[in-house]
């Protein structure tokens, strides 16, 4: 693990004079695999939209790279959560993943090159032959491999996943794991996640997140996971797994 | 209608006809998947309140109506931008508030009042060919725009955050698109009246929705469509001596209509089928699980 890509100091937010994130600090290691965990509504998406510079804090600093998200915003590549939105759109699948090639290198259009990009990406998520395919005619996993797709043509450096695996099977999720696990080897990942059973002995570092932001790294599991019972929310506790997930990590290693 | 044809008026009626439809078939595919008919005929709407201006004032009548669309459209949109979850009231407010400034003004004005049903319904068969013409260059400057940014506007109707991520400037584009509906309005209200605009920007592109595997696919489904209610309305307003662009507006809501049998149908027969199939593989005591 090299130099932090992503530091926040001080974070806090507020929709509407409604606190979301409350003074988040924390530092994000090259290649980390992050998982963001916590119950709905506790500004997990938020917080990856303050990565992202979708979103200002309201004070702190968040830097990329040691820049403003919104000055490097090429760098990542986005999953957002809930790939069904927009149902009725009109759009085939090679269109979706070549909106990743957009402004690629500050042009606005798309060249061969970009189309072989993006034919490579689906490839790479074993979603080659359906090119032409409506996206509203693909499954939920199959469309959610379409977008991680598009995030891949964008060729980043930091691949956030806001709850990727809503809409996949058991058996989708674990494949999708091991693909996560591959392209970790040369960039950083954080998913967002509610459902903590899909956690996978890939994660390298956890945060809990409910308004405020308690980053846990892998080195220190055994500690943390005491510290985090106290850190916690009464929801995450109340469910148990977070300190599940993390047994079931420290069994694994 | 082949020998209507030779009638100046009735050649410009479908002319006018036909550029609309194609204005109307591109930019109304922008509005219907960014879900903008409401904001689209608010804009249409206040634009009466620039014709009481001019009429007022005494200027020019296009630019009376480009002014209030344009401002219209960009405060509409600003505001949709800001407050998403509310703009739909305060568009219902403007909508209103251009129509009686336009009503007023009209009312202070001396002299003749301008017929509000040949504006609301519009005089496609009194099309003078000058307006012809405007139409040809507004049909050329949306195609080329919508030509030149399609990745970009594919980008932002389909996932606007992503489209920003990847540096579209999506607010200036967004301004562009509208203020290039705002314009596509005047234009085509002028020859067609303000209710026909709505019903072409909305109806054949809904249509095409359903059929299309690409935005631009849905444009020229929607052309097409537009072009073939226009013709067809056009033809029964001359057959049966009625109001042209209430024909063109019934064809097309009748296009309309049959258009959801047909999906009606199709889902029915679906669920047939897939019940039958269920019938002959269930087991016997018929629970299919």
């Amino acid at each position: 693990m090299g130099e932090p890509v992503i530091t926040a100091e001080e974070v806090f937010f507020s929709y509407d004079g409604v606190p979301v994130i409350e003074n988040a600090s924390f530092s994000v290691a090259e290649r980390e695999f992050l998982a963001i965990i916590g119950p709905n509504g506790s500004g997990k998406s938020t917080l990856v939209k303050l990565m992202l510079g979708l979103l200002r804090p309201d004070s702190g600093k968040i830097r990329i790279f040691g820049k403003a998200p919104q000055k490097i915003s090429h760098c990542f590549g986005y999953v957002p959560q809930d790939v069904a939105i927009n149902r009725s759109f009109p759009i085939s699948v090679i269109d979706v993943v070549l909106m990743g090639r957009l402004r690629h290198r500050g042009s606005s259009r798309i060249r061969d090159r970009d189309r072989k990009a993006a034919a490579a990406s689906l490839e790479q998520m074993g979603m080659a032959g359906y090119e032409n395919r409506k996206i509203d005619d693909l499954s939920g996993g199959q469309r959610e491999r379409v977008f991680i797709a598009r995030a891949l043509t964008t060729d980043p450096d930091i691949l956030i996943l806001d709850e990727p695996t809503a809409s996949v099977d058991t058996g989708g999720q674990a494949e999708l794991y091991s693909l996560l696990q591959e392209l970790n080897r040369t960039k950083t990942i954080i998913i967002v996640s509610h459902d903590l059973m899909v956690m996978s002995s890939s994660v390298t570092a956890v945060a809990c997140v409910n308004r405020q932001v308690y980053y846990h790294d892998q080195g220190e599991i055994t500690q943390d996971m005491l510290d985090m019972g106290y850190q916690c929310p009464v929801e995450l506790i109340a469910h148990g797994q977070p300190h599940r997930i993390l047994k079931t990590h420290e069994d694994e290693s | 209608m082949i020998e209507a044809l030779q009638f100046e008026f009735m050649r410009n009626a479908l002319f006018a006809g036909l550029f609309a439809s194609l204005i109307c078939g591109v930019i109304g595919t922008f509005v219907v998947v960014n879900r903008l008919v409401f904001l689209t005929g608010g804009i249409a709407h206040a634009a009466y309140g620039g014709i009481g201006t001019a009429l007022f004032f005494g200027i020019p009548y296009i630019f009376g109506t480009l002014g209030f669309s344009l401002g219209a459209a960009l405060i509409m949109t600003a505001v949709t931008m800001r407050t998403p979850e509310r703009s739909d009231t305060f568009i219902g407010v403007l909508w209103a508030v251009g129509m009686a400034i336009g009503i007023i003004l009209i009312d202070l004005s001396p002299g003749y009042n301008v017929d509000l049903m040949s504006y609301l319904f519009g005089s496609i068969l009194a099309v003078p060919a000058g307006d012809v013409w405007w139409m040809t260059a507004m049909g050329a400057v949306t195609l080329a725009v919508t030509i030149y940014f399609y990745r970009d506007m594919i980008a932002i109707s389909y996932d606007v955050e992503f489209a920003r991520l990847r540096g579209v400037p999506v607010n200036l584009l967004y301004f562009l698109f509208m203020a290039l509906v705002a314009v596509s309005i005047v234009f085509i209200i002028r020859v067609v009246g303000l209710i026909l605009v709505i019903a072409l920007l909305s109806i054949p592109p809904y249509i095409a929705e359903k059929y299309a595997k690409s935005l631009g696919a849905m444009m020229v489904i929607a052309v097409i469509l537009s072009a073939v209610f226009n013709i067809t309305g056009l033809w029964v307003a001359y057959m049966l001596d009625l109001t042209s662009g209430a024909s063109i507006i019934l064809v097309a809501a009748a296009g309309f209509f049959i258009s959801l049998a047909i999906d009606l149908l199709i889902s029915r027969r679906r669920k047939r089928a897939v019940a039958r199939s269920r019938t002959e593989n269930a087991p016997a005591c018929g629970c299919g699980l």
